[in-house]
């Protein structure tokens, strides 16, 4: 699994990627592969907003119901709906098809202060 | 700090990820939870079960003794013969569910939940008083193999005992694997066919190793708890912590018939669990599927014509049914049967599910 370049990382393994004006939200490949299959995704609606460390999504796994932090704050403009029909897109792409969420964010710098970049991010796994 | 089983290193060469239950570092999963499933659904799996606890009750009065202790008729075994029971204590409450086997006069064997045993203990020696029996926990000398699956019993065959020397269901018997003495019982915790193997310590890695050379043939993989929790809870069998407690007794958890309804001897919560055959109980254990794609969890709100009536206790996505199953105790005043559409509180939303006939996967291990 290879992340993209520049993907900045939260110690509860979700990702963030700047995509142009917009802020892409993910779950690593480390996170998916700790969850194991995934059966079930609950997103927020459009036009929802949250804070950092806000939980706004719900990732069921076989085993277990697991809760997703925001990395950084914002408000959303797009849900992935592929993940509705075809939650284990998560599981094979999180970094590709199996993002979770894109929103606006004006605190985006001032938030991801403490976010690691990937390779830190590894690192802090081991 | 976790105990750990002596196969812990094998498993985690195999790929396991190891989290902790009852107390034990234990494999969750190998690979995928629900390629493990279908692997025990269609072909056979091995589990690694030693974190389940061995007692052995022996003394001239241990029918006595036994009788005194669960609401089932031990009497009525004969040697290595086999019965599902529940310790019962003086309210009708299930302080652990178990196997009573019977290994000759005078000398039967239990297994008991890993979570229970020191419980279970202390009860039994609380009891004691009065009977010439032994209680000996020997859950520290043995190790427990679950061969699980429709090739149960042709990769038993292939190591070396002869379908006609295999124990039928709910039955045990002495046998010899890769030169080892062990105990191979026709019991499990799946709905499938399958074998558990009682293997003392020192012999554990030995048969392990040899069942999963000789399952190559047979498709065999090794199972984690994941997949052991799916299984079971497809063939509705109950999960003690989730679905049995000390309040709750075999009645409401819709085994009465397990219970020996005729049974003369006294025994620890029987005037309690005989008024609740003849009189019905105020809550009772039914099974549920979810009308959405959201799974039901342990301890999740029911509600029935807007009211809550009751809990759920257990509730997994099923992979053989590719729906949401789960267990519930509902008020048996709210008039819930099956077919009724009862709702699940998930996160604060209300999500339908319709109540069903237990068990969800039908069980296929009456050989």
């Amino acid at each position: 699994m290879t992340a993209p370049e520049g993907i900045l990382c939260s110690k509860s393994h979700e990702y963030v990627l700047e995509d142009g004006s917009l802020y892409t939200i993910g779950l690593t490949d480390y996170a998916v592969e700790q969850l194991g299959d995934i059966v079930f995704v609950e997103l927020p609606e459009v036009g929802a907003t949250f804070g950092k460390g806000e939980v706004f999504s719900t990732v069921e796994s076989v085993k277990a119901a697991s809760e997703v932090y925001a990395p950084i704050g914002g408000t959303v403009v797009e849900i992935n709906e592929k993940l509705v029909e075809a939650p284990e897109t998560l599981n094979n792409e999180p970094y590709g098809e199996g993002w979770l969420i894109k929103v606006e964010s004006d605190t985006a710098s001032l938030d991801s202060g403490d976010l690691l970049e990937y390779n830190d991010y590894k690192e802090e796994l081991v | 700090m976790c105990k750990q089983t002596l196969l812990h290193d094998k498993q985690v060469e195999l790929g396991a990820k190891m989290v902790p239950f009852a107390g034990w570092e234990m494999p969750v999963s190998y690979s995928n939870i629900i390629e493990e499933h279908h692997c025990v659904r269609n072909d056979v799996g091995l589990f690694d079960v030693s974190h389940m606890g061995e007692v052995f009750i022996s003394g001239k009065d241990a029918l006595a003794f036994l009788q005194k202790l669960v609401p089932q008729s031990i009497d009525k075994l004969t040697p290595l013969k086999a019965v599902y029971c529940q310790l019962t204590n003086d309210n009708g409450g299930i302080i652990d569910d178990l196997i009573i086997y019977k290994l000759e006069d005078n000398k039967y064997f239990l297994i008991v939940n890993a979570s229970r045993i020191d419980e279970d203990i202390n009860w039994m020696i609380r009891n004691q008083i009065g009977y010439d029996v032994v209680i000996d926990n020997q859950s520290h000398n043995y190790s427990l193999l679950a061969v699980q699956g429709p090739k149960a019993s042709a990769l038993m065959e292939k190591m070396g005992v002869k379908k006609d020397d295999q124990p039928p269901f709910f039955n045990i018997k002495s046998a010899n694997i890769n030169g080892v003495d062990i105990w191979l019982s026709r019991t499990g915790y799946t709905g499938e066919d399958g074998f558990e193997i009682l293997i003392p310590n020192k012999y554990a890695q030995n048969i392990w190793d040899y069942v999963i050379e000789k399952g190559q043939e047979f498709g065999l993989k090794p199972i984690g708890l994941g997949a052991r929790d799916t299984l079971r809870l497809e063939a509705a069998l109950h999960l003690y912590g989730n679905d049995l407690d000390t309040t709750t007794s075999p009645i409401e958890a819709g085994l009465a018939w397990s219970v020996s309804k005729n049974k003369l001897e006294d025994y620890n919560g029987k005037d309690v669990i005989l008024s609740q055959l003849a009189n019905g109980v105020s809550r009772k254990l039914v099974g549920f599927k979810m009308l959405s794609k959201i799974p039901a969890r342990h301890d999740y709100e029911v509600y029935y014509n807007d009211e809550i009536v009751g809990k759920v206790t257990s509730g997994v996505p099923s992979p053989t049914l590719g729906e949401n199953i789960g267990l519930a105790y509902v008020k048996t005043s709210s008039n819930i049967n099956i077919g009724s559409i009862i709702q699940v509180m998930i996160r604060n939303k209300l999500y339908d599910a319709k109540v069903v006939a237990r068990p969800f996967v039908a069980k296929k291990n009456k050989v």
